[in-house]
């Protein structure tokens, strides 16, 4: 099994990344898998308690981004999946590329995002070496865009 | 161990049935017998009633005749020995008041001699500022900084104020007397118990409608009608946003309306901030509506005796003002997203939006409808059998309870014990700096600037609330200004309307809007959004909230001055 891996986040700022994906998916001929990655720190202070609920429904949100995203692949032709994870963006974009033992792994290039981002400048390179190293798989780059 | 969980939550909810049911004020009465007795009353100089001060009636040789402290109405009747000498001095002592000391007049002994009682004129004792006045005040601004700076969680920050507060009482003193500030029976007078089972019991009642999907319903219905025509979607959202957000809490509102708004926004090609800002600004605007939309106005509305009726008749109709003055403001600012939107929608998003707008458990939904109705009716006419709005959220929970049979684990795990939690804690750190009279000093400084106008008194309270509500906490900041207001009220005449209590209200509410931290619905909001690609951030939400702010807060204020003058 392999493979192209596109970690979503939905919005204008994912779709350089998806485009990216698209293009590389076209000249390789190798299916897409979009990931979502379901991720409530965010609630850590404010209502811990909906964590069961709000899981379900940002479950719910991840699978329609990753059909938006589908949908566009489609209409260019190109295979495309949706995986959803829970848990750290990072460690599950890893994961993924080494399950599906991936060819390419779509990272979009920061602009100004906030310091714990995992693409941002500083991270991103160590990053990209850490799914070369974990998963072995080749990371491209879509210019201006944040995941 | 499931049936005794099942057996706690119901003890529970009994307690809280028990605890909230209103008493005959006959049986708390004071027994007076025809004996030589003393009566009098004792107040601060805010004229609110001195509980728990020492009452000691002295003879001359400073031999104590009889002792006894100040009921919660701040009355006293001591009885003395049935032989009286011929001059009696009453010592009055309260911590943190300056103690008091006089002598009972000729006429009033000779009353006494003849085993007549005898009614004091009443008496006002003077506040002192202590060391234990430092140490509770610098506890509670620290509380304040660390729940507004994120540094510890709401819940963990007021636990450890109570908990510091307890050690200075006990503990201090061996070093100071004067740092004793209250013991845990004093603290726990503090505590609203009505607040407490209200929000425990809507906080049930909330998990079980949660869950039947009716919030994704009303949504795709909002789609639906819309036709696609986002001018007409955004008012719709708003609305539905509103409602919910007037019957339940503000943050479980958007945690639900987030999601499918962003699905909805998505299929529209639509920049889904255009539609969320808008939602939570609604939210927090609509939620005061009603007693149970925000823990504000149940804070309110407990301490000031406002039942959801009054919330009714003199709030709801400047929310609805302000309302409107939010949407024609959000169709002009965001007039370019909306019209930018590509308005076509494919056929396989369509019919998994349709998928997700449907109601998932319509049983439960017709039930909770029902049981829903009936608290309504209970919180609109329950007033007139004096049934608390807290008796009505418990029994409505123990309806819900019986008939659905849910899951009952879920249902402990559905109610917030955390927030429970800090408000408890929260009445004692507010408590403390009553109890020292800080509150009283604040009250004293607010009344000598506005004097006896009530509309000076309205606009700084309405602006201040709502400004100090984008930095501030809401709730700590409401907990903390209703003595204050209640001073207020008691010394502007005019006042006797609670309108300041309204004014509170609507600042602490609508100031939400004024920045991103002003509102948990708001973090929430900004959270999920972010999630999904778009950010909401501080600079945002202050560029487009803090008109909103001034707009809405302008509105009611308009209403409340109609209103109330």
């Amino acid at each position: 099994m392999s493979g192209i891996i596109c970690a979503v986040r939905g919005g204008a700022a994912s779709q350089p990344t998806i485009n990216q994906a698209i293009r590389t998916a076209l000249e390789t001929g190798l299916p897409i898998y979009f990931l979502y990655v379901v991720n409530l720190d965010f609630l850590m202070r404010t209502d811990h308690i909906r964590v069961h609920t709000i899981t379900e429904e940002m479950r719910e949100m991840g699978e329609f981004i990753l059909l938006t995203a589908q949908d566009k692949a489609a209409a260019q032709g190109v295979a495309a999946h949706g995986v959803i994870r829970e848990g750290n963006v990072a460690d599950e974009i890893v994961a993924l590329c080494r399950e599906m033992a991936a060819e390419y792994a779509i990272l979009g290039q920061p602009r100004a995002v906030q310091a714990q981002n995992v693409f941002t400048d500083d991270l991103l390179d160590t990053f990209s070496q850490r799914i070369m190293q974990e998963a072995g798989t080749a990371v491209i780059f879509a210019a201006g865009s944040t995941s | 161990m499931t049936h005794l969980r099942q057996w706690g939550l119901l003890l529970s909810l009994a307690a809280g049935l028990f605890l909230c049911w209103p008493r005959d004020g006959r049986a708390q009465a004071v027994e007076t017998a025809v004996t030589p007795l003393l009566i009098g009353y004792i107040h601060d100089t805010q004229a609110q009633p001195v509980i728990g001060a020492t009452v000691r009636a002295l003879a001359d040789d400073d031999t104590v005749l009889a002792e006894i402290e100040t009921q919660a109405d701040g009355r006293f009747a001591i009885l003395l020995p049935a032989s009286i000498p011929d001059t009696i001095t009453l010592q009055i002592h309260r911590a943190h008041f300056q103690q008091s000391e006089f002598p009972l007049t000729t006429d009033q002994i000779t009353t006494l001699h003849q085993g007549q009682p005898v009614s004091l004129a009443d008496i006002e004792l003077q506040r002192r500022i202590t060391p234990a006045f430092w140490a509770a005040t610098l506890i509670f601004v620290i509380i304040l900084a660390l729940i507004a700076t994120n540094r510890l969680h709401n819940t963990l920050a007021s636990l450890v104020g109570a908990s510091v507060i307890f050690a200075i009482s006990y503990l201090g003193p061996l070093l100071h007397e004067d740092l004793f500030i209250f013991n845990f029976s004093g603290a726990l007078r503090y505590v609203d118990w009505n607040v407490i089972f209200l929000i425990m019991g809507m906080m049930i009642v909330i998990a079980v409608v949660e869950r039947t999907g009716v919030f994704q319903w009303a949504a795709f219905m909002a789609y639906r009608i819309s036709g696609g025509r986002t001018w007409l979607l955004l008012p719709i959202l708003m609305l539905i946003t509103g409602v919910a957000s007037a019957f339940l809490d503000n943050v479980t509102t958007m945690l639900l309306m987030t999601p499918i708004t962003i699905q909805i926004a998505l299929s529209l090609g639509l920049n889904p901030l255009a539609l969320l800002m808008p939602e939570v600004m609604a939210s927090n605007v609509v939620g005061i509506s009603t007693l149970v939309g925000t823990p504000t106005n149940i804070l309110i509305g407990s301490y000031a005796h406002i039942s959801f009726n009054d919330f009714l008749v003199n709030l709801t109709p400047g929310v609805l003002l302000s309302l409107v003055g939010l949407i024609i403001y959000s169709e002009v600012i965001y007039r370019h997203d909306l019209q930018a939107s590509s308005g076509g929608i494919s056929e396989l998003l369509l019919q998994r939006l349709a998928e997700r707008g449907r109601i998932t458990q319509p049983g439960h939904l017709k039930k909770a409808g029902v049981v829903g109705l009936g608290m309504i009716l209970l919180f609109v006419f329950g007033e007139h059998v004096h049934l608390l709005p807290a008796v009505t959220a418990v029994m409505g929970a123990t309806a819900l309870l019986v008939w659905i049979k849910p899951d009952i684990e879920e249902m402990i795990e559905a109610v917030d014990w955390t927030t429970l939690v800090f408000f408890i804690t929260l009445f004692i750190c507010v408590g403390a700096v009553q109890e020292v009279g800080l509150i009283s000093f604040i009250a004293t400084g607010i009344g000598q600037l506005v004097g006896t106008n009530l509309v000076l008194a309205m606009l700084a309270v309405l602006w201040l609330s709502a400004l100090l509500s984008t930095v501030i906490a809401n709730i700590p900041f409401t907990a903390a200004m209703l003595p204050v207001i209640g001073f207020l009220t008691g010394s502007i005449p005019a006042a006797q309307s609670k309108a300041l209590y309204y004014c509170l209200s609507v600042g602490s509410a609508m100031g939400g809007n004024g920045s991103l931290i002003g509102a948990s619905a708001n973090m929430v909001t900004a959270g999920i959004a972010e999630r999904a690609g778009s950010s909401l951030t501080y600079a945002y939400f202050l560029k487009k909230g803090m008109p909103a702010l001034f707009i809405t807060v302008g509105l009611a204020m308009i209403w409340l001055l109609l209103r109330f003058l």
